[in-house]
Parts: structure tokens; C-alpha cells; sequence
């Protein structure tokens, strides 16, 4: 019978199907941070566990650490604890670090294919929601809270409830790739089908808009998959996937084989159907903008802050909803988004934060300097894209703009660490959750793509960055 | 079951405003407890009483699979959530975790309850009886695998 790509990946990892809407999955990779780990290692000892498969396990920090000066202490003390914990707990059940000072620390979504822990066809599990990045290379992964980190570090499988499919197609090629970018096309889909739209579902994102981007654009787009109630998204692997994993320290000696296999074998057969589709053009797709407190509230750019009931399409509680989030964000209803004006700029998050995105908004920034009235900061995914920005000479540019050049991390996305918004304060940011508080309490958030984010830093205000040459 | 309702009348009441990103770096769970909902009612923590059930919309629990959210609030005292619809990684936290019922109500029983409303459960009936009101509902059925999940204390329970 035909199978879709989740159902290929998804069969040759159960171990035990109980018939009861639970199957016992196999577990090929298990990434580790220090926010959702202490308590699982904490019930690990409790009652005397092991992790069964150390090799296939690997941890960083990301979320706590500063993006500041390394080589100082870490001032927040709980931070401090939590990164401790971490290093001992590793040390303690012999598994692989890539600690604060390491050449390899990053975001974990993004040292993951770095490093080539992550491979297409394989299931990866991570305590955190953006796992679903790792979709980029056709692996099925999906995040997970603390007691199944712990079920999974003690078995190295996971009770779970198998998922319908859902195809997500991108039709047509982009006209202006470097102003229209993966963001776009992953907001644009959020704002059609809602962030509920994918519940219970796998994504598979398919179509010519797909398969020309690269694998860091690819990632953005399997990233934002939770933001679109999806655990997981796919992106079936092809030259592109098996080229840039090729030579990374982690891939397996036998990797030229294991590229045969995937070539024939990891796609969906063309008469596999689906359970739900969606399709869009990417012809209709615009630089996006978040106005409010969920990723589905965008706007195209040349748009305007909508009207709750215009936004709301005769849905009260969507109306509702609207309202409270025009009041949060302090906007005004009818306002054009291009007058919405900024007191900060962050690039960075798992969503945006490699070397393409960094390369794409130093184009925007090159020769000109951030506006007086913002405050913008680069944090680079990891100690690998910050090395290589750096012989780019990346820093020097967004530093001479007058944007701070940070250290790797989860930064500014969710405000863990010292890099917060103040109350009130107004950010363009790369991230891909404007929920209220996300990134500091009272803090306004505005989704975009790194050149839209950029843009904005030069300009005070958002800008259509498609009326900008980026070439 | 019984208790009172704290009701929140939106949907996509999402896992940062249930627990803010700061305090994630809290081990303590009745420390996190402090600052449940704190994202958007910061007076929670002082209304809040042993037994208490949330009612709220659609997608409840929407964004990241920190298990602090539904920890925060079961160490609060909240016995059960009741929502219209909830995002996936957060129903299966708090039933993996035992630490509180994830329970599907329909758009009028949402929006007949009301805050202060006390509440009776049985799951074993799939009935929620509003003492205050004098009136029953039907919850969605509960599927008996999650049922006997949360009756055996956890998943890890559950599987010995």
C-alpha cells in the first residue's frame, strides 16, 4: 500500500503497537538542555536508573546561559544552578556535553544538524517544543515534557499516540527569495490554518516553494510546525539534505550506504494520501508581521493592524481575543504596520539564528547604521555559525551599524536570561512565539524574518524590505 | 471530585503565560506553584484553594512542552483543567505526570459555567455536575488508556 513519509518513519520504529491508540516508539536520538532535564535525571536516581543508551544521547545549555562575556560567572544564581545541575548530571550518567565553554555549545536545534547528530529518516525527541525542527531533514521529531525525558533516558522509547497526517503544499517559485523568505511562508501558513490548525497531526511540507530551499530556510519552516499545533513537520530529504550532512563529525562511517537507501526509500509514494491537506501559493505571500499575542495574528507588511471584528470574521471569541491582544500590544486598530515603530531588534532563536539568516540580514545592514531610538542585538544559534559569521566579517558589519554582537543562545526568545524586554518595550524579533510576557513581562513582540528584522533596526519602524535590492 | 472554578474566558491560553520563562529555572515544585498564571493573573496564586478547577477555550496550553505548566498548576491545588480543545504536548504532560485532568468540555458548557461556580466531577460517568446552577453537563469521554494512567499515578506507574 502506499505510505506517506511520516507512515515509513513511523513504521520501522515501533516496537510494541498495544492496539489502544498508544505505540512504543524507538528513539534514535534524544537531545538534552538544562531547563526540561533535572528532574528526570532527579527520578533516574530516585529509583536507581541508567540511561540505557548513552551513545545516542547528547546535551547542551542553551536556554539560561548569558550571551555576555563567557569567561565571567554566571551572575543569576538559579541560571547558575540549573547549568550546574546539568554538567553533573551528564557526568553522573556518562553523556556527551557540549558544555557553556565548549566549541560545540548552541541551541540545541541548531548544533543538532551542525554536528550531524540529527539524520533523515531517524526519530529525535528533545524536552523542548521546537524539536520539530530537526523535520528539516526528514526525521521524525517532536518535543517532549520532563517525565517523558526521563521515560526516555531510562528506555530509550516513548509511549505515544500516533498521529494523523497533514500536507502542507507550497506551490510556485519565489520571485524575490531574499525578501520573501522561509519566515513568511511558515507565518503565512500559521495565519491560513491557525494555531490549533495541525493538532493531532504530522506536517508534510511539500511543493516546488519546498524543495528550492535550503536546508537552514527549511528548518525555519519545520521549526514553526508547534506554532501551527503540529508536534512534528517533514520535509522529505534530497540532494540538498544528504550534501550538507555530509563530512559533519556525528554522521555514521556508513553514510554514502545509508544515502542509497534514503534516496529510494524516504519519500512519500505518489499515490499515498494524506488525511488533511492545505495548499497555498507563494505568489500570494508577503513579508509577514505579527501584531499580536499568537503567530497566527500576522499581517503582510504593506498591511494594516486589523479591526478585531474584521479580524475575527464574525467569531466572538476570536473578536475577544483580537481586542485584548490590541491591548497588550498597545496598538491601534487601522494602523499601517510600516508605522509601527521599534525599541528593539533581536536576531536570533532556533528559528533564525544560522549563518544564511545572519549572511541574508547583514545585506540589509551593510553601510548604514541602526536608528538612535533602537536597541538591536545578533545572538548567533551557535559557537560554530558565530566562528564563521566572524570570518565572514559579519560582526564587524553589524557591529559598525551599531548592533551588539552576542554569545550563542536562547537569548531574547524567551527570557531566561539577562535579555529581556523592559515593560512595554517594542521588539522585532526572529523568534517565533509573540505570546504575552514571552520575552520579558509587559514585553511586545512582533514575528518577522531576519532582513525584515533588520530593516527595521535601520529604519525605527518596519519597512517592506522587498522594495530594498538584496541581490 | 469537587471544587471551585477559576475561569479564563480566551482561548490559546499558552504555556508561557500558565508559567513565564523565568521561572522555569525553579527546581522547587511549590515554588513554581508561586507564580502559576502569573502571565496573565497575577492574583492566582492568592485565590487559588486546594481542589480549584480552570475552565477556559480552545487550545489550552498551546506553545512549549514545559512540564512546569501543568506541575505549576497541579501544585497549586488545580484538580483539573476543563477547556474546549487542548494543544497536544500539554494534555499528555499532565496526564504523564498524573498531575491533573485534562478534560474536553462543548462550547456551552464553557459558556454556561462561570467564575466562583462549584463544580462536581465524575469521570467515571463522563458528568459535570455545576452545584451552583443545579444543572449537569457531559464532558467528552475520557479515553480509559488516559484514565488509567492518571489513576495509576504516572505513566512510569502505570507501566510496572
Amino acid at each position: 500500500m502506499a505510505k506517506t513519509l511520516f507512515e515509513k518513519i513511523w513504521n520501522s520504529h515501533v516496537v510494541v503497537d498495544e492496539g489502544n491508540g498508544r505505540s512504543l516508539l524507538y528513539v534514535d536520538r534524544h537531545l538534552v538542555h538544562e531547563v526540561t532535564s533535572p528532574q528526570a535525571f532527579d527520578g533516574l536516581r530516585m529509583n536507581k536508573r541508567k540511561v540505557r543508551r548513552r551513545d545516542l544521547t547528547f546535551a547542551t545549555m542553551d536556554h539560561n546561559v548569558p550571551t555576555t562575556n563567557r569567561s565571567l560567572p554566571i551572575v543569576d544564581q538559579t541560571s547558575a544552578t540549573q547549568v550546574k545541575a546539568l554538567e553533573r548530571n551528564c557526568k553522573e550518567f556518562g553523556i556527551e556535553l557540549f558544555g557553556i565553554d565548549s566549541p560545540d555549545q548552541g541551541i540545541v536545534h541548531v548544533i543538532g544538524p551542525e554536528l550531524g547528530i540529527t539524520l533523515p529518516g531517524t526519530t529525535i525527541v528533545c524536552g523542548d517544543s521546537h524539536t520539530s525542527t530537526h523535520g528539516a531533514f526528514g526525521a521524525l521529531a517532536f518535543g517532549i515534557g520532563t517525565s517523558d525525558v526521563e521515560h526516555v533516558l531510562a528506555t530509550q522509547c516513548i509511549w505515544i499516540e500516533k498521529p494523523k497526517t497533514f500536507e502542507i503544499r507550497v506551490e510556485g517559485k519565489r520571485k524575490n527569495p531574499h525578501s520573501v523568505t522561509a519566515k513568511d511562508i511558515i507565518l503565512s501558513i500559521i495565519k491560513k490554518i491557525g494555531t490549533a490548525g495541525g493538532t493531532g497531526t504530522t506536517f508534510e511540507y511539500r511543493g516546488e516553494a519546498i524543495s528550492e530551499l535550503s536546508m537552514e530556510q527549511r528548518m525555519t519552516i519545520c521549526n514553526m510546525s508547534i506554532e501551527g499545533g503540529a508536534r512534528a513537520g517533514l520535509i522529505a530529504p534530497d540532494e540538498k539534505t544528504f550534501d550538507y550532512l555530509r563530512g559533519r563529525r556525528y554522521v555514521p562511517d556508513n553514510y554514502e550506504k545509508l544515502v542509497e537507501y534514503w534516496r529510494e526509500n524516504l519519500m512519500t509514494d505518489s499515490n499515498a494520501r494524506f488525511d488533511k491537506s492545505f495548499a497555498l501559493h507563494v505568489d500570494d505571500i508577503a513579508p509577514q508581521v505579527s501584531w499580536g499575542t499568537n503567530p497566527a495574528m500576522t499581517v503582510d507588511v504593506t498591511g494594516r493592524v486589523p479591526f478585531p471584528d474584521e479580524y475575527a470574521h464574525g467569531n466572538p471569541e476570536e473578536e475577544k481575543a483580537a481586542a485584548k491582544a490590541l491591548q497588550y500590544m498597545g496598538l491601534k486598530p487601522g494602523t499601517l504596520v510600516t508605522e509601527i515603530e521599534l525599541n528593539r531588534i533581536f536576531i536570533g532563536s532556533c528559528t533564525n539564528s544560522r549563518l544564511e539568516d545572519l549572511i541574508e540580514a547583514s545585506k540589509v545592514v551593510k553601510g548604514r547604521k541602526v536608528s538612535p531610538k533602537v536597541r538591536a542585538m545578533i545572538v548567533p544559534g551557535s559557537q560554530h555559525v558565530k566562528k564563521e559569521a566572524e570570518k565572514l566579517g559579519l560582526d564587524a558589519v553589524f557591529k559598525d551599524a551599531g548592533f551588539e554582537w552576542r554569545e550563542s543562545g536562547c537569548s531574547m526568545c524567551l527570557g531566561m536570561n539577562p535579555d529581556i524586554l523592559a515593560a512595554g518595550e517594542r521588539c522585532a524579533s526572529t523568534s517565533n512565539r509573540n505570546f504575552e510576557g514571552r520575552q520579558g513581562a509587559g514585553g511586545r513582540t512582533h514575528l518577522v524574518s531576519p532582513v525584515m528584522a533588520a530593516a527595521a533596526a535601520i529604519a525605527g519602524h518596519f519597512v517592506d524590505v522587498r522594495e530594498m535590492d538584496l541581490n | 471530585m469537587k471544587g471551585a472554578v477559576i475561569k479564563y474566558e480566551r482561548d490559546n491560553i499558552d504555556t508561557d503565560v500558565i508559567l513565564p520563562g523565568p521561572y522555569l529555572k525553579i527546581h522547587d515544585y511549590n515554588e513554581l506553584a508561586k507564580h502559576a498564571m502569573e502571565g496573565i493573573d497575577k492574583d492566582f496564586h492568592k485565590k487559588v484553594k486546594p481542589g480549584d478547577f480552570i475552565v477556559a477555550g480552545r487550545n489550552f496550553g498551546c506553545g512549549s512542552s514545559r512540564e512546569h505548566a501543568p506541575i505549576a498548576l497541579s501544585y497549586s491545588g488545580i484538580k483539573a483543567v476543563l477547556a474546549i480543545s487542548f494543544a497536544r504536548i500539554f494534555y499528555r504532560n499532565a496526564v504523564d505526570g498524573a498531575f491533573l485532568l485534562p478534560i474536553e468540555i462543548e462550547e456551552d458548557t464553557y459558556k454556561d459555567i462561570s467564575e466562583g461556580d462549584q463544580l462536581e466531577l465524575e469521570t467515571s460517568k463522563n458528568e459535570i455536575r455545576n452545584l451552583t446552577k443545579n444543572k449537569t453537563y457531559k464532558m467528552k469521554p475520557f479515553p480509559e488508556l488516559i484514565g488509567k494512567i492518571v489513576a495509576a499515578g504516572g505513566l512510569f506507574n502505570y507501566k510496572q
